[in-house]
């Protein structure tokens, strides 16, 4: 075996080769092994743990895929995707951009005004390089005790580091893309591990856009599949406003697994839309901690599956303080034999008194077989508490389809009609620059192909 | 044709819903240029007789024909019928969260004329019909009949039709749950839809909508059959005399 192949593979020398080829400091390697030592020895989940019940989590063959490395050179005119073109134009006002195509890594050009105030905003090896004392207690920050989690924070090799500063307010939304290819030629399936970081200093107010995707190989569909596992941390700090959009956008190759983890301090508010259009398996956790006095968050969330993709998105509301308040909105709908499984877990603590949380779940049923679940888990200790929970799955009203079509609509055009005005409703709570106008297309769009 | 042919011409037309007969022989012909009224009670199955017209794949034709415009339209689908030009308006138009009326509106607009609309064009154009019916302009951006109130709704929908220019207009029970002077604003828009191409079919079991939209026909309908046609002033003899008096009238002239 030679020394390339033996450092592209899940090993500890894989480790140990990206801490000594970017140069990082020792105790960022420290970090790396530890999470290493922690990752060989947490078991493999199975289909059988609940997180990850109807993900084919066993089919996920680790010993054939091979680690690569996204953006190894700088290049500002490196080629965008072309629907990542057009969604740039629906952000106009953007504060910056950072993207990571394949091997290419185009960074944000700042604004005079925002470096003056010491906004950072650039890929995570930057920050590593150029930040280090600044991100390093970031990288610890969240524990965690996944296996995926574990395994990202063991080999991070890309993705994006936002900080602002202390009562900084920025308007324009900042824009990061994650974008590979998952079929590189080889045989085998390949393995990125993005992981992205935002703290919003105190008092401070920034969006932030983020694009996870790949496209398909130029090779036919290979059996074997490509692994994404992001990571996205969120801190954001007493009092301050953050508002996030992700869009998970993978080819039919990829099996992805991403974790969101935001943590809000005393009075603090987050506002997010996780939107997965695309991939073979995505498994989401999004976690929120409500961690002081006052700090809230608004969650919404797209799941628009077709073909034989499986979606299994978990959600964690989590109550650590009093006054705190959570309200999420998951919506999926599935066409052909899509698959989707949504698991929503409420958690207050004995001392969240006053909590308020709220979780609805709607699922729309396309085709014939697919098949969705939801499941809602409320572990209350508190005693003086409002939550509430809601969850529906079923087909596409029949009345609304008549209605539609005794004016004129065709029974498709009449589906598609509803199915995107089923997600408008969601959409209609992001207020990231056009943002909802691109996600309604990106839907439209996907509605449409079949 | 050089024989003058009827727009609508309902020829024993039965209808089950769930293996229940509703509709047990229905005749009718509407030609372009008429109003016609159907009076009933409730449960008589008029509103079975509009849901059918239209094509709701529950109401299911068991025997007879539906002529529009000369063709059998009992194997059409809704759309297909909508785009013939024929149109209905609810009595219980349903609500569809997230579709916006503006949207919704210029989508059914493009369906029905076989193309889009210049967004100008359609803007100035839907103006027009809404300051008619005292349509505020909030209601393009909210969602279809989401909320809205009974007479809300009915405006809505005759805001429609106001647009599609339908052949025949089949109106449900739209006078139901508007107060007088809704009614009033809500039978002028029905007597913009009326001109020597078009033919409206109007529903109900009141005859307060009668004065101010007059029909040339009305027509009693009584388990699941027309059972007395006359004149317009048919229907304030049933105001006055109420419809027990047609039955009787029929049973009596039965025996003789």
């Amino acid at each position: 075996m030679s020394e390339s192949k033996l450092i592209n593979t899940f090993a500890r020398e894989r480790v140990d080769n990206l801490a000594s080829q970017n140069g990082e400091p020792s105790w960022l390697k420290e970090l790396r092994v530890s999470s290493w030592e922690a990752y060989l020895q947490t078991p493999m989940p199975t289909g059988r743990d609940e997180g990850w019940r109807k993900t084919e989590i066993d089919s996920l063959d680790l010993s054939t895929l091979n680690a690569i490395d996204l953006s190894t050179k700088n290049d500002l005119k490196a080629k965008l995707p072309d629907w990542f073109e057009t969604a740039l134009t629906f952000f106009d006002n953007h504060s910056g951009v950072v993207a990571e195509v394949g091997h290419s890594s185009i960074s944000a050009k700042l604004s005079a005004d925002l470096v003056s105030q010491g906004v950072i905003f650039c890929s995570i090896k930057q920050a590593l390089h150029d930040h280090a004392e600044l991100i390093r207690p970031y990288l610890s920050k969240i524990g965690s005790d996944q296996k995926f989690v574990l395994m990202n924070k063991a080999l991070f090799n890309s993705g994006t580091f936002l900080y602002v500063p202390a009562n900084v307010e920025i308007e324009g939304p900042f824009v990061s893309l994650t974008h590979f290819t998952s079929l590189n030629g080889a045989p085998n399936g390949v393995a990125i591990f993005p992981r992205l970081i935002a703290v919003l200093g105190k008092h401070s107010k920034a969006s932030l856009v983020n694009v996870l995707s790949s496209e398909q190989g130029k090779e036919s569909k290979s059996s074997s599949r490509s692994l994404a596992n992001a990571l996205v941390e969120v801190h954001v700090e007493a009092g301050a406003k953050f508002e996030y959009l992700e869009l998970q956008k993978f080819d039919d190759n990829v099996f992805a697994i991403t974790r969101t983890h935001n943590q809000v301090e005393q009075d603090a508010v987050i506002k997010s839309l996780t939107v997965a259009i695309g991939g073979s398996q995505l498994k989401g956790d999004i976690v929120t901690v409500l961690n002081a006095h006052g700090a809230s968050s608004d969650l919404q969330g797209i799941v628009l599956g077709d073909t034989d993709e499986h979606y299994s998105f978990n959600t964690i509301q989590k109550h650590n303080a009093p006054n705190t308040t959570s309200n999420i909105n998951f919506r999926v709908a599935l066409k052909g034999n899509a698959q989707s499984i949504y698991q929503g877990i409420i958690e207050v603590a004995k001392v969240a008194q006053k909590t308020a949380a709220f979780q609805s779940n709607k699922n729309l049923l396309l085709g014939a077989e697919a098949r969705a679940d939801s499941i809602p888990k409320l572990e209350i200790l508190a005693d003086d508490v409002k939550c509430s929970h809601g969850a529906t799955v079923g087909p596409v009203d029949r009345e609304q389809i008549f209605y539609l079509m005794s004016r004129g609509l065709a029974a498709p055009e009449a589906e598609e009609l509803i199915v995107t005005g089923f997600f408008r409703q969601i959409l209609e709570a992001c207020t990231i620059g056009r943002a909802k106008e691109w996600v309604y297309d990106v839907l439209a769009e996907k509605i449409h192909q079949v | 044709m050089t024989a003058k042919q009827p727009l609508l011409s309902v020829q024993n037309l039965h209808v089950k819903v769930e293996d229940k007969e509703i509709l047990k022989g229905v005749d009718l012909n509407i030609y372009a240029g008429e109003v016609h009224a159907i009076m009933g009670r409730n449960g008589s199955g008029k509103s079975t007789l509009s849901y059918t017209l239209i094509g709701h794949p529950r109401y299911v034709v068991t025997e007879g024909k539906i002529l529009f415009k000369g063709v059998d339209i009992v194997e059409m689908t809704p759309d297909q019928r909508a785009r013939n030009g024929m149109a209905l308006a609810f009595q219980y138009p349903v609500a569809i969260p997230g579709v916006s009326v503006s949207n919704f509106l210029r989508a059914s607009v493009k369906a029905i004329r076989g193309k889009d609309v210049p967004v100008k064009e359609f803007r100035q154009e839907l103006k027009a019909q809404m300051k008619k019916l005292g349509v505020a302009d909030e209601f393009l951006g909210r969602y279809i009949n989401d909320g809205f109130s009974g007479g809300e709704k009915k405006r809505i929908e005759i805001l429609q039709l106001a647009l599609l220019k339908p052949a025949l207009a089949v109106l449900d029970e739209t006078d139901s749950g508007l107060d007088i002077d809704a009614l009033k604003i809500v039978s002028e828009g029905i007597n913009n839809l009326s001109n020597p191409e078009t033919a409206i079919l109007l529903i109900t079991h009141y005859q307060r909508i009668l004065n101010y939209v007059e029909p040339q026909f009305v027509h009693v309908f009584q388990d699941g059959r027309i059972v007395k046609s006359g004149g317009g002033e048919l229907s304030k003899e049933l105001e006055a005399r109420g419809y027990d008096w047609v039955l009787q009238e029929l049973t009596s002239s039965a025996v003789s």
